[in-house]
């Protein structure tokens, strides 16, 4: 057995093992034939026969809103929010990044609204921008805006001089150092920057669903829904789906970052 | 040998940095020519300012006094055209690949595809680097790496070549390989060389003329003709008695400099 194969029979063990004690522990009552009284209350956590079931009810047709169009809803907003984000604080983090005079300037605001717990604002957001996709846009945007901005910045302000010196030397105008030099030196740090990024849209969306009621769909509401109802299976229908989501979101990222950054050492052979 | 033209001019150079509430004098009073097509080494001890010299040079560094002219026009701050500069330190880009590296000065200056492409292999053949292409630098040695800067500057023909100590951080025999192709190069295209290093046997092995400087502040201690004939074989010279003679002689000027007290 490879190494690769011997991890992953590890991986798969672990999650069977779980998964089994989590059913057998939540089907032992208290007390022998009495219903209702569990060791593990599968009341607050479910089963996994439960949400099997409501994972095949809710992506069959039969659903009035179906699993598959809350996770397109929140896959949808998530990568918008992750788009605009990533360019703005790219950008901003660039211009901010090479003009000292301007980043001294706006230093105290960015601070200030980075330190704003961004939670705070999804009532505002919401009272500006509805309900839809375009609030959960923007609450995602205000999060991942600062992140890679931040990155960014940092990544612009440590380009090598000498690297710059020398393209001067070789005749390159400030446009195509910028291309050249500066744009490609920050990117290795933006994409540092990419992975919590998208994790944090998620997040982002998620909070705004919980507010934003069917008409925003995504799985968030299904969460609220199901708090309303009390319903543990349809919420860890939702939370399993999230996690599935976050984790093929992120691999994206990987595979872009080793493509674009294979001149690094670290990717070498593997793109 | 034709008329020689004075290309470079150094007048009263001096520089002085700042170091918290402290003025430190980097260099003072410094004063000479260089010619077209010559290859001119500058050595001292380290920290006698022969590289904010050659960054003076380059328009990198305002001097606090004196005057630096190139081809009768000053050099204000701005890189000059037609001057080209290799760093000690490595200036590759390491996100583009050995190819597109010697091809960026083409790139910048808007040389046509085909062009660009038959001077890039060109380039890339003279330095020996064939096979290495589409290699991206993290992959290459230090001398390989250096040997890409060298190509990357000299493929857009500068007529006027600054280089900062650029072997310094490579073994001896690399160095002698690279000090071969360099001198090949120069022989073949004439560029003006300015060269600052710390080495005397490189600088022997290299230049025209010595301009030996005093430890810090730098001041212009002896101006040196090297009368070593052209072509040179670089390890076949060591053996000669004229470099011999030179190199203790340089080495008896430069030594004083090295053991008089700090």
């Amino acid at each position: 057995m490879t190494e690769r194969a011997r991890v992953l029979a590890w991986r798969l063990a672990i999650l069977l093992v779980l998964v089994a004690a989590w059913e057998w522990l939540t089907g032992i009552k208290a007390i022998a034939r009495t219903p209702g009284l569990y060791w593990i209350d599968p009341f607050f956590i479910s089963r996994p026969s439960a949400i099997a079931r409501r994972f095949a009810y809710l992506a069959s047709g039969n659903a009035r809103l179906t699993l598959w169009q809350m996770a397109l809803s929140t896959i949808q907003s998530t990568l918008w929010g992750f788009l605009v984000g990533v360019s703005t604080g790219f950008a901003a983090g660039l211009v901010l990044g090479r003009h000292d005079r301007l980043a001294r300037i706006f230093d105290p605001y960015i601070v200030a609204f980075n330190s704003l717990p961004r939670i705070a604002l999804v009532p505002l957001i919401t009272m500006i921008f509805g309900f839809g996709l375009l609030a959960k846009i923007v609450l995602a945007w205000t999060i991942v805006f600062f992140i890679v901005f931040f990155n960014t910045f940092q990544g612009a302000r440590s380009v090598d001089a000498d690297l710059i010196h020398s393209a001067r030397f070789l005749g390159g105008s400030d446009r195509q150092i910028m291309r050249t030099v500066i744009v490609p030196s920050a990117l290795a740090w933006t994409f540092a920057a990419l992975t919590p990024s998208i994790s944090f849209a998620l997040i982002g969306v998620v909070v705004g669903e919980f507010l934003g009621g069917e008409s925003g769909g995504g799985l968030g509401y299904l969460i609220i829904q199901s708090l309303g109802t009390l319903n543990a299976a349809d919420m860890m229908v939702a939370l399993i789906s999230l996690g599935v989501i976050g984790i093929v979101m992120a691999l994206g990222i990987k595979q872009l970052e080793r493509r674009l950054l294979r001149w690094r050492p670290e990717y070498r052979g593997r793109a | 040998m034709p008329a020689r033209r004075t290309r470079i001019v150094l007048r009263d150079l001096a520089k002085t940095f700042r170091d918290g509430n402290r003025a430190v004098a980097a260099v003072e009073d410094v004063s000479f020519e260089i010619f077209d097509r010559e290859f001119v080494a500058i050595v001292g001890p380290s920290g006698c300012g022969k590289s904010t010299i050659l960054n003076m040079l380059g328009g990198l560094v305002t001097p606090s006094a004196g005057r630096v002219e190139i081809d009768d026009v000053g050099v204000t701050g701005a890189v000059p055209a037609k001057v080209g500069y290799v760093f000690q330190k490595d200036t590759v880009l390491p996100w583009r690949t050995v190819a597109r590296n010697i091809a960026v000065g083409l790139e910048y200056r808007g040389v046509p595809r085909p062009e660009r492409e038959r001077r890039v292999r060109d380039a890339i053949a003279l330095a020996g680097l064939g096979g290495f292409e589409e290699a991206f630098p993290a992959t290459l040695s230090g001398g390989m790496r250096q040997r890409v800067a060298l190509m990357r500057t000299l493929v857009v023909e500068p007529e006027i070549l600054l280089m900062d100590e650029p072997f310094g951080a490579l073994d001896t025999h690399t160095k002698i390989n690279l000090h071969a192709e360099l001198l090949a190069l120069w022989q073949a295209r004439h560029p003006t060389v300015v060269f600052v290093t710390h080495d005397l046997s490189e600088a022997i092995t290299l230049a025209d003329r010595i301009v030996v400087m005093t430890r810090r502040p730098g001041r212009v201690k002896l101006v040196h003709e090297v009368k070593l004939a052209r072509p040179r074989d670089v390890i076949k010279l060591r053996e000669t008695d004229e470099y011999g003679h030179e190199y203790g002689r340089l080495w008896h000027v430069l030594g004083e400099e090295l053991a008089a007290p700090a």
